[in-house]
């Protein structure tokens, strides 16, 4: 049992854990944090896999940006110490059997799909590599990309705004 | 650019945790199993990094209270332990501790908890980079300043966990503007910096402070980048002044002001890894300019006799780092004891629609700058 | 779940609904670091915009007017020092020139020389007071130092005159009790030397700092018409440009003696109000140096009854203190003490343009603006 292995399980358990949280949690802001920490442990599980860069890209935007933003609306929309909402309904029965039977096909289809890797090869240095790909084999995604997160902004802005008296 | 470094398989590595792979082996030469050397090992230097911080903001607290005293034409603390107060720290660390422990009732009790943890554990992270010297590191990550800037981005979560679960209007909307400063000054910090990493080509901590090793007429060291990136270093410390909240950007923590902090129902410990943190923050923010700047742990080296060339660099290496991060400190506070606090919306306008365009213009034009180096010199 | 409790007010404290849905009040006060005293500022708001603002005041009130009535002349003299605390001098004088003038009595020269002198320093300290913490308010912590430096040097001024540090109950009625000391003359002229220094040093780090500056200029504008609507006296008004200075419009005692300007600004905002009380404090050095120079041997007090009793009739006289025109009216019925003693204080009558200055302003300059006026709950609330 190498080191590596024991992170692994570690860090998957405490992710999957902290993501159970966030479907259960009574208190809404209980579920973002929770997600924050989840999301830590995702960036945690890209490092085991070398991908230092997309692990650091993780935690700046997905805890960074996007759940700032989730907490932001809900601070800005929610009574304070709010009440907790109904978080499980009738069909628990029915939903659980459904996410069981989807866990089994994923593992099954994943098993399938990759075979083990006896031993990874190495890996190029991750952000120069990236890099070159997304300025020249993927540019034109990468130029759509930010077209998108512009009319987002623009479109933000726009409805952000006051209207004038 | 520097390809193909080798890679060990479980951590990320960058060229060399020179002094910790030391300790390691040290401690598996001694008896200890692989897997436990490498767990003491690590501890042991996260347990000198956590000392290091405790000592350096009990410091720096101390240091505050006397350069604001002398600007003020007062001395400070005298009594405490003799000579210039010097245990006033001490003294207040300890009154902090004693202090009742206060949890306002209809708190949430877990975030409520969480909160300073947070904040001081991200404080804590930006540590791992910061080359103290040569080998003097925790991990020379490949994505040194990348990881930096994601770990400070957990700051905005823990003040805003802060204001939320204190559940009290006022600390809320104290927590938001200070989320929305931080992250609004976030961007002009990111973009300072890329002009930085563009010049040197990697976002390496050790390989931008050898690219400023050189020395010009045997002494002056041309190669620092401030003086290339001027424009990014300005930049890069007046945003770092606002992800600090301190003067004149320090709206979030004025009590003068309408809307009380974010940490406003905290009380002894608890208060007190705020302010740790906020110090610990100084002092990264400090390291980073620093290293990215000012040249690092670069400086004259003194071998004295009894000293071997390793151990003397090394020595060396930490005492100019230190000498120049705690200038830039010191930078920091004069600048809080002589200028006055800007308005809200006058903070949101110099960071959105000053310093990012400046900062934009600066990244734009060094870009140019190394495309036509490299078009008219060569490469 | 609805977005007005998220920016609501804690539990305890009332709140209207307004006319909008962004619309709500907001308490300032009465316990707050920069109302500088105890004063409720009732704000209403639109989002960070004030619409409107509600001065509650009355929180210091002590009864000053009814107990004047209840006293007889000389025993108001204490009392008078304790209205606006920061400048006694000039609520003594005041007062002391109201019964001097029922009375017929005037004083001796050497008496109104005096009288300039202490009152001058006496504005150099109360201006350094509200420059102090003005830069206090808008976060300029080191000003404050400064100011309380040279304060301290004009109240050691004070001690050798009169014994007190702040309420110096030292004016009669027909002169001063006492001379000034042997060691007075040296010290003033030392302080005066120093403070010609010291005004440079706080323009360095105040008046000429940029972020100072934007906080101030623009904000809180109150027009000539409303100025003069209001009332308003001394500095506020002179900030609006009017150039109205009761030393020089209406002089009472020796001040047309004494060579020196009267500082106006233009707009009427924060900075020009700042900058007429930055620019008093030099002409008013000027003064103190010239009646030092000129000041006669002599008498020091008017031969005046044992017992104060003025024949019946009224009197309303004023004086030019730091804070505006501050009047006294009197009416005597012959008894040793007044039938009715009434106090027009400036602070009270410039707060009351508050609600003028603070419209389009944002909640953060409500601060600013309001240490503009360099208000003294004594004096408001009597």
């Amino acid at each position: 049992m190498t080191a590596a292995q024991v992170l692994f399980y570690l860090l998957a358990a405490f992710t999957v854990a902290l993501a159970l949280m966030v479907v259960l949690a009574q208190n809404i802001v209980r579920a973002a944090v929770a997600l924050i920490f989840s999301f830590c442990g995702l960036a945690g599980l890209y490092l085991l896999l070398d991908a230092e860069f997309l692990a650091a890209v993780q935690v700046l935007i997905y805890v960074g940006g996007i759940t700032i933003l989730l907490l932001f609306a809900i601070l800005l929309t929610s009574r304070i110490a709010g009440k907790g909402v109904r978080v499980l309904n009738e069909q628990k029965l029915l939903s659980g059997l459904v996410a069981v039977v989807l866990v089994v096909l994923l593992g099954a289809a994943v098993r399938r799909g990759f075979p083990a890797l006896a031993a990874r090869p190495p890996q190029p240095e991750n952000t120069p590599a990236i890099g070159e790909l997304l300025m020249t084999t993927y540019a034109l995604p990468f130029e759509a990309v930010s077209i998108l997160l512009l009319v987002g902004m623009v479109g933000a802005i726009y409805l952000a705004r006051k209207e004038p008296r | 650019m520097r390809r193909g470094a080798t890679r060990h398989s479980l951590l990320v590595a960058g060229k060399s945790g020179r002094t910790v792979d030391e300790l390691i082996q040290l401690l598996a030469g001694m008896g200890l199993p692989g897997l436990l050397a490498q767990a003491a090992g690590m501890l042991a230097v996260c347990a000198i990094i956590i000392g290091y911080i405790a000592v350096a903001s009990m410091f720096m607290i101390w240091w505050e209270r006397k350069i604001s005293a002398h600007i003020q034409v007062r001395l400070g603390p005298m009594r405490v332990g003799g000579w210039h107060g010097w245990a006033q720290s001490i003294a207040d660390g300890v009154k902090l501790l004693l202090k009742e422990d206060i949890v306002p009732t209809a708190a949430d009790k877990l975030v409520f908890a969480l909160a300073p943890i947070v904040v001081f554990a991200t404080a804590l992270a930006t540590y791992v980079i910061i080359p103290f010297g040569p080998g003097l590191w925790t991990k020379n990550l490949n994505i040194g300043v990348l990881y930096y800037i994601s770990i400070s981005s957990l700051t905005v979560v823990g003040i805003i966990m802060a204001g939320w679960s204190s559940n009290n209007k006022y600390s809320v909307l104290g927590a938001m503007r200070s989320a929305a400063q931080a992250i609004s000054y976030e961007v002009p910090l990111v973009v300072s910096v890329l002009g930085v990493i563009m010049v040197v080509g990697s976002l390496n901590m050790e390989a931008i402070v050898e690219y400023q090793s050189s020395r010009m007429w045997g002494f002056f060291p041309g190669h620092w980048l401030v003086w290339g990136q001027l424009v990014g270093f300005l930049v890069y410390f007046t945003a770092a002044l606002a992800e600090c909240n301190r003067l004149p950007f320090d709206i979030p923590e004025a009590e003068s002001e309408l809307v009380a902090g974010f940490h406003v129902e905290y009380s002894g410990i608890r208060f007190a890894m705020f302010f740790l943190a906020e110090y610990a923050n100084m002092f990264v923010v400090s390291a980073i300019a620093v290293t990215m700047f000012l040249g690092g742990w670069k400086g004259p080296v003194l071998t004295l006799g009894f000293l071997s060339p390793g151990l003397a660099a090394k020595l060396w290496g930490l005492f100019w780092f230190l000498t120049k991060a705690y200038f830039l400190i010191f930078v920091m506070m004069w600048l809080r004891w002589t200028l006055a606090r800007l308005r809200v919306d006058q903070l949101m306008h110099l960071g959105w629609k000053v310093l990012l365009p400046i900062a934009f213009l600066n990244l734009g034009f060094t870009g140019l700058f190394l495309i036509l180096k490299d078009v008219w010199w060569g490469s | 779940m609805d977005a007005q409790a998220a920016t609501a007010l804690p539990q305890g404290i009332e709140f209207e609904r307004g006319e909008t849905a962004e619309e709500m009040y907001v308490n300032m006060g009465p316990q707050h670091p920069s109302t500088h005293g105890v004063l409720r500022l009732l704000l209403k708001l639109d989002g960070e915009l004030i619409k409107d603002c509600i001065p509650y005041i009355g929180y210091l009130h002590r009864c000053h007017e009814k107990i004047g009535e209840n006293r007889n002349y000389i025993q108001i003299i204490p009392y008078t020092d304790r209205l606006d605390y920061l400048a006694s001098m000039y609520n003594n004088w005041s007062y002391v020139k109201a019964v001097e003038a029922l009375m017929g009595v005037k004083p001796p020269e050497r008496a109104e020389y005096m009288r300039v002198i202490l009152g001058e320093l006496q504005r150099i300290a109360s201006h350094l007071i509200w420059m102090g913490t003005f830069g206090l308010d808008i976060g300029n912590f080191t000003i404050f130092m400064y100011c309380f430096r040279e304060r301290e040097m004009i109240l050691d001024l004070f001690e050798s005159v009169s014994g007190q540090r702040l309420n110096y109950a030292f004016f009669r009625i027909g002169g001063m009790p006492m001379d000034f000391p042997e060691t007075f003359y040296n010290d003033a002229d030392g302080f005066l030397e120093w403070f010609k220094g010291r005004l440079p040093e706080y323009d360095r780090v105040m008046t000429d700092n940029i972020i100072f500056q934007r906080r101030v200029q623009g904000v809180g504008i109150l027009s000539e018409e409303d100025a003069v609507g209001y009332a308003c006296s001394g500095p506020v008004l002179r900030g609006s440009g009017i150039r109205w200075d009761l030393r020089k419009n209406d002089p009472y005692g020796i001040y047309d003696r004494f060579e020196f300007d009267v500082p106006a600004g233009d707009r009427g905002d924060v900075w020009d109000r700042y900058m007429v009380r930055r620019l008093e404090m030099e002409e008013s050095a000027r003064i103190v140096e010239q009646a030092l120079a000129q000041i006669p041997p002599g008498e020091i007090m008017a031969k005046v009854p044992k017992t104060i009793k003025p024949p019946a009739g009224q009197v309303y006289s004023r004086v030019e203190s730091p804070r505006g025109e501050l009047g006294h009216f009197i009416i005597s019925d012959g008894t040793p003490n007044p039938y009715r003693y009434r106090v027009r204080s400036p602070a009270y009558v410039n707060l009351s343009a508050l609600p003028a200055m603070l419209k389009g302003c944002l909640v953060a300059d409500a601060v600013a603006v309001l240490g503009s006026i360099d208000i003294v709950l004594g004096e408001i609330d009597r």
